[in-house]
This record gives C-alpha cells, structure tokens and sequence, in this order.
C-alpha cells in the first residue's frame, strides 16, 4: 500500500458491472471488515420491500438454513459479526450488508478467517431461503409482521418520533418523507413473491459499494472480488444524491399530543445548499454555531441560561439540504423556547458570531473528522459520502476545506436558511406518572 | 518517573501504571496510530452511595437522591466560566456521566492533548457552587428527569431493579426525583465531593497515542488535593428474596415491553467480578442467544423479536442478570422462559457449548479493544473493581465449565421477577 504512514485512505481496486469495490488502507484495528451496499432511489412503493430484504436474508441462506445453523458458524469463526440493515440519506436508500471477524494473529492457531466470514456473507448473498417462486412463506410471515411492529414501534423513542413526524410534514409530497422501513400500508402489500422479485432487482439493477478493511492479504481481496456475484447484473439504475429543493411559501404548524411527560418542539429549515455545493462547508460551520457542541448558541442561551432544556441541539441532513432543531422542554415553556431559538439562527443571519464560536466550532470539526479515522465503520461512512457525489475529497482536504470557511460565508450562507416547519408533541395532561400494581 | 509497564503481547496493548505521592493511581493505554486521545478523571461515587460519614468528621448523614449525578453537573461550572465551553475551545469533546457506583468527568481530542488535559485534572480539583447556580440547574435536571420518565426501555429496568430489591439503593433512579433534587443545597454538594473526590478513592484513565512521560508528568504538576482519608459508605441491609415479583406501567408504546431478572446474592471482588461477568455471559447465550432452542422457539412463535436482549450485571455492591424486549405477550413468555431456565439449570451446560461459547465471546472481547474510548471506561470500572480490564484475555484462557456451572447454579436458582411496559389505551 502506498500511501503515507497515518493517512487513512480509500483505494478503487476494481468496478464489476455498477459494483465498486474499495479497499480501506488503515491497519491500526483488531478486526478486519467487508461493508456492502445496495442503492436504491427512496420510493413510497419500493421502501417497505427494500427493508424487508436484510430481514429475510438474515434467515439463513444455503449452506446455513436457519439462524441457528447461521449464529453457531458465527461462534465458531471466533464470534464473527455478519448483520444487514437499512439507512436513508437524502432520497436514498442504501440497503446494507457487513462482516466483520478478528485479526487472524488473534486465533488460536493463526487461523485464516477472512475466506470463510467472506464465503458467509456471499451465501447470504446469493442464496437467501426460497420456495417456488418466493422467499420462504414461513419466514416471510414472520418477518414481515417484525416490520410492522417494527414500524408501529417508532412511537416509542419520543426524541426519534418527534424528529421524523416533523420531516413528515415538512416533506409532505416529498419522497424524503417516507421513512428509512416505508410504511405501515406498503408493508401489508408485500407477498414472498413480490419481495423475492425485488430481491433479484437488488442483485441485478441497484448500483452497489463494496468496503474491505482491516489485515488482510491481497489475494484473499482478489479471490472475494472474483467470487462476488455480479453475473446477469445489467441496465444498472441512475440513483443521484442531489434533491429538488422546495421554497418555502407559509410556515407550517403542527401540535400533536400523547400521553408524555416531556414536550418535544422539533423546528425544520430548508436550506437550499446542495451536498455537491461549495456553500456545504459554511453550512456544515453554521450548524456546529448554532447548535453542535456545548459553545453552540442553543447549548448556550435555551439550557445554560434559561435552563428550559436538557438538550437543545440542531442536526443537518445533508443530501436533502435540511436543518433540524431539537429539543425537550415543558409544555408552559413553548413559547419561550421557539422565541430563543429562532433568535439564535436570526443573530446568525445578521452575523453576530464572535472569533471564539468559529473557532471552537472549526476545531470541533477537524477532532471529529480526525476521530472518524479511528473506527472502521465510521471511515467506510465517509468515503462512501465521497464517492456518492463523487467529491474526491478525502480526510485531510476535508478538513482544509472547513478551515478555509470565514463568517462571512457563514452569514451568507444563513440568509437562505427558511423555517418551514414547527412540530410540537405536547403532553395531553392526562399522564399519572407511575401505574405500579 | 517511576511507572510500571505491563506488556499485553497476546492482546497487542501496553498499560503504564503511575501512583502520585497524594494516592491518586493514573493508568495509560497506549494505541499507536489512533488519533483520538481520550481522558477520564473518576471518583468511586455514585447513585448507590447516598449513607456515608463525611469527611473530617463523625457525622453520618443520608443524603437525597440523585445528589451524586447533581453534583456532576456542577462540577462544570467553575468561577470563570462553564468548563464544557472551555473544552469545546480547544477542539475536544468533554462530558461526564454518573452511574450506580462511579462519577466520571472525561473528554477526546486528537490535537492539544495536553491543554485539555490540564484542564480536566484542574477543575475536577475545584468546585465552585453558589446558591444561585445549584437553584438554576434545577431546570435542566428536571428535564433530564422528565425526558426519562417518557423512555419506555428505561422504565422497565428501573421498575425491574425496583422488583429485585427491597432496600438496596441500585433500585433508585440515578438523576433522583424532580421531589428529591429540591432538597439538594450547596452545603450538601460540598458535603459529597469533599467526602468523595479524594486521590485514593479516585483514578485517571488516559487511551491514545501517548507517551507516558508526558502524561504522568501533567499528572505530577496539576494534581493539589490531598488524600482525606478512607471513604466510609453504608448500604442498607438486602434480604435475599424479591422485593416483588412483577410490576406494571403503561406508557406510550406500540407493543408490551418486558424485562426480567434475578438477583445474584453472591459478592465477589477484585478478578472474580470479571471472572463471573463472564460466566454469566456464557450461561445467558447458551440459555437464550440466537442459537439456543428457547430463542428459535420463541422468535418462531412470535413472542420476541430483534429487540430482545440479555444482561449480567455484576458489581462489588450487587448483582443481577436480565433479559426482556418486546413481546406482544410478556407474562407467556416469562413462563416459557423460567421453565427453559428450569431445565438448563438442571441439566447445566455442555463442554462442547462451553468452548464455542468461551470462544465467540473471547472474540468479542478482543473486537472491544479497536475503541478508545470502550477501553478507557472498561480500564475505569475494572480499576474500581481492583482488577484490570485487560487481564480478561488471562481470565477466558483460566476459565473452567465447572466454575461455570457453579455460577450457573448460585444464580438461577433464584426466583425470577417481572416488568412489563403495556401500551397506554386510548
């Protein structure tokens, strides 16, 4: 590997029909890894379907039929990790696939572990459990009723529900507004017919990403490389991670109510700075102001001085251009917790920030691109971000690029920030607290 | 300086050990080629510890609820400013947690190690409470407060721990009650950090890239404090039996929560903790992980999903293991899983199980080594527990399935209870 001793690096070893494949060059941790991902454009239709596939996968495949058979070769591969799951960014979705085992000098006999974990996660691949033309009903029923409930179950974590019913509104019409496992209704259409069909879809049509890190030799790469399955794979779809960006016209409000101690206001901007944009680094610089770390201005003036809240903290996302505030306050301090807060983004357009808030923020920001290095889940994120839009940016030139961002393109880039929705989910006063029997 | 260096070579990690003339031990785990540094300064003080005799004197006092995590808050402010402010100026990412048993004040960086360093050994040395601050953050607890009194997966395992224990302080919420923290003054705060933050029953853990000459010798030129002599707490008497066997809350969920446990009556110190958390593991996957029989039964059956999940706990002070998720039908599966217990526990666990079991496990262990900050935590708990989390490889290698099935035995022998969330009906 050629690369200087400390840079973390992603290395394009091969494209196989929309698959491309990295090798990661960072041989600092205990474990070596292969991360995969299928992308798909984020539809109302597809997006239940999508998430149900790393479900049924994860059943078993050929060689292992049952999650037993599958977990006791996980043991015995000295407690290998091999898991799928779905993430949204923007309107994508990425259905995911990992492996991940223990560096080889950490066996009891230098066993080799890379071409057995590897030779696992291709079954999973390759031979999910079907029956005529569908995956397995058993399993399928199952599985799909875990989805549902899984669904249901998003009322649960108040912080996360607040947050996305807040992007529900907000996006109304928009496919950002669907949820990372679809919905309720489009999960109740799905048969082991239909979701087996867009299974093959997945193998043959969905553009993919393949990550391998960690200690492992060059010709176990290169045999995993040759024996991925990419046969068949053609007519591979365009996914683009840029969003149509909307204006906003009227501030839309909305008051739901539950049984709840705590209210949770969640207050969405829209942001009109695209992830290909140049303005990105002064947004990504105007969030870490606002209300990334404990200097932030939300930190700052909604918890330490008007101690309304626990947390009152603003997030981005940055292939829809949105801006999210959160936080957790009492009900009677409504108004004056939305008063401080859109304060705090008004003294950001008229550009009051001081040299100590972006500097705290600039240096915040080169220790979290820094840390990033120092796992490996983490350092596949970012480069695939990179290749998503094709960046080319790296670690370092990342950090150069947020240490060149003045106030100036802050405030600049604050003129387009627009509310658009404010999301309260208040308590309905009927909580008892405690119902012991 | 004199400090000792012990090799890990099986594990690839090396650990310094430094002990300053005032008693206050600071260990290093260095990691070559990590960027992120991490530090914790922690003090053996924690929600449980809410009877002690304060220092300098003969007074034995009870103090409120939640005072340990209280004062943890305040230990950020200082005179000249809030020190989460300061950190974040120098590009690091502090914060503090408390739990049962520790009060941890820590932070990561990757450039300015040391600036933030003596930092964190400062202000951990000096408190500043008026009466005024202590009264402001009120609000921000009772927040914090209320935030987890909407946390559904929170309120089974206290309502759980509250099942398994009749007396013990473990079954009492760590920030306290939004009732138990308006008692809380600035004589009480001082009352608990001078009995408390003394350099023996405190320790500094650092993990990165570092030499420990460096370390140790910021060490030497920012720690003041003076031993106060040995902490004396006192904890209430706990029977053996359940202080119930189930109990019940409705929140806003979409399907019943459950927990479950048993209480461990057997306390162990030093290398035992790590020794016996490790049994436990081994008997709890071979009980109900993914590839035991009770686990595809009631996955299968519906009555689990991917939410379930298992713990051991095991401490100088207590002890329980625990397991629950979702079920649409908690008070079923109990039953089902007591009497696959039941079985197991008379059929106790097979060599063959044992090896694959000790193996993936070990494996896991080894995986939990790649994170700066998992080590410092884990080197901060084990230190507390007078052992060391890197002796855990040593302690998988000396590990028997007789001991195992002893564990085994002691603990599933007693009586299980039961916590169950239910949806809030309309």
């Amino acid at each position: 590997m050629a690369s200087p001793a400390g840079k973390t690096t992603a290395e394009k070893l091969a494209v196989k029909n929309g698959i491309t494949f990295y090798r990661i060059n960072s041989d600092k941790f205990k474990t070596t890894r292969v991360d995969l991902f299928f992308v798909d454009r984020l539809q109302k239709e597809r997006a239940s379907g999508n998430a149900l596939l790393p479900a049924m996968m994860k059943r078993g495949c050929k060689s292992f039929p049952s999650v037993k058979e599958l977990e006791l070769e996980l043991e015995r591969l000295y407690g290998a990790d091999l898991d799928g799951g779905i993430i949204k960014k923007g309107e994508m979705q990425f259905i995911g696939f990992h492996m991940s085992h223990i560096n080889d000098k950490y066996t009891f006999g230098n066993e080799k572990l890379f071409d057995e974990c590897s030779k696992l996660l291709l079954c999973m691949l390759e031979n999910p459990l079907v029956e005529e033309d569908g995956f397995k009903r058993s399993l399928f029923a199952q599985e799909r009723d875990n989805l549902v409930n899984y669904i249901r179950s998003r009322v649960n974590d108040k912080m996360r529900f607040s947050f996305s019913r807040c992007i529900e509104e907000m996006c109304a019409g928009e496919p950002y507004a669907i949820p990372e496992d679809g919905t309720e209704e489009d999960a109740l259409l799905l048969t082991p017919q239909n979701t087996y069909a867009l299974y093959g879809e997945m193998m043959k049509t969905y553009p993919a990403y393949v990550y391998i890190s960690g200690q492992v030799d060059d010709a176990s790469v290169q045999r995993f490389i040759d024996a991925f399955p990419v046969s068949g794979r053609d007519g591979i779809k365009k996914v683009e991670p840029v969003c149509a960006q909307k204006e906003v016209i009227d501030v839309k409000r909305v008051d739901e109510s539950m049984e709840i101690s705590q209210g949770k206001l969640c207050m969405g901007f829209r942001t009109h700075v695209e992830p290909t944009s140049p303005d990105y680094f002064p947004l990504v610089v105007l969030n870490g102001i606002l209300g990334g770390d404990p200097h932030s201005k939300l930190f700052q003036n909604v918890r330490e001085k008007a101690s309304l809240a626990y947390y009152a903290q603003s997030v981005i996302e940055k292939y829809k251009g949105l801006l999210v505030i959160m936080s957790g306050i009492e009900a009677s301090n409504r108004n004056k917790a939305e008063e401080i807060i859109l304060k705090q983004v008004e003294d950001i357009k008229k550009g009051s920030i001081s040299q100590d808030e972006i500097k705290a923020t600039l240096s915040s920001l080169e220790t979290g691109m820094k840390s990033m290095q120092d796992s490996q889940g983490a350092i596949v994120d970012f480069f695939m971000s990179q290749h998503l839009t094709e960046s080319g940016e790296d670690f370092e030139s990342m950090i150069e690029k947020f240490k060149a961002v003045t106030i100036d393109e802050v405030v600049r880039v604050a003129q387009k920030v627009q509310l658009d929705t404010v999301y309260f989910l208040k308590p309905n006063g009927n909580n008892s607290g405690e119902g012991a029997k | 300086m004199k400090y000792s260096t012990i090799n890990y070579e099986h594990l690839g990690e090396t650990l310094y050990e430094y002990r300053h003339e005032s008693g206050l031990k600071c260990l290093l785990v260095r990691k070559p080629g990590y960027n992120k540094k991490s530090a914790m300064f922690g003090t053996h003080y924690g929600s449980i510890d809410n009877i002690f005799k304060v220092q300098g004197g003969d007074k034995e006092i009870e103090v409120p609820d939640g005072i340990a995590h209280f004062l943890e808050h305040k230990l950020f402010e200082q005179e000249d400013g809030n020190m989460l402010d300061k950190f974040s100026r120098l590009g690091a990412s502090p914060n503090a947690f408390t739990s049962f048993n520790q009060t941890v004040y820590f932070f990561s960086c990757t450039d300015l190690f040391e600036e933030n360093f003596k930092l964190l050994l400062d202000y951990v040395q000096k408190p500043w409470l008026t009466d005024e601050n202590v009264e402001k953050e009120k609000g921000i607890i009772g927040q914090e407060i209320r935030m987890y009194e909407d946390n559904a997966d929170w309120r089974v395992f206290f309502n759980l721990l509250d099942c398994l224990y009749v007396n013990h302080p473990v079954k009492l919420e760590i920030a306290g009650s939004v009732e138990s923290i308006a008692k809380i003054t600035k004589e009480l705060l001082y009352d608990c950090y001078h009995t408390f933050y003394s350099p023996s029953n405190m320790v500094v853990v650092v993990v990165g890239d570092l030499d420990p000459d460096t370390v140790f010798s910021m060490v030497d030129e920012k720690i003041h404090f003076r031993d106060k002599g040995t902490v004396e707490k006192k904890y209430p008497e706990e029977p053996h039996h359940l202080n119930k066997d189930y109990k019940e809350q409705k929140l806003a969920v979409s399907m019943p929560l459950f927990y479950m446990g048993i209480k461990d009556n057997v306390r162990v110190t030093g290398s035992d903790i790590i020794k016996r958390r490790i049994a436990l593991g081994i008997v709890l996957t071979e009980a109900m992980g993914r590839t035991s029989d009770l686990y595809t039964r009631l996955y299968d059956e519906g009555l689990i999903n991917d939410s379930f999940r298992f713990e051991a706990s095991v401490e100088q002070e207590y002890g329980f293991v625990a397991w629950g998720g979702q079920s649409p039908d908690p008070k079923k599966t109990a039953g089902i899983i007591s009497e696959a217990l039941q079985t197991l526990t008379t059929q106790g666990i097979s060599q063959e199980a044992f090896d694959r079991i000790k193996r993936a496990h070990r494996g896991m262990f080894i995986r939990s080594l790649n994170s700066v900050d998992n080590i410092a935590r884990e080197m901060m708990d084990s230190f507390f527990n007078a052992t060391s989390y890197l002796d855990t490889g040593r302690i998988y290698e000396e590990l028997d399935l007789d001991y195992v099935n002893r564990v085994l035995h002691e603990v599933f022998k007693g009586s299980p209870a039961l916590s169950v969330i239910l949806p809030q009906q309309d």
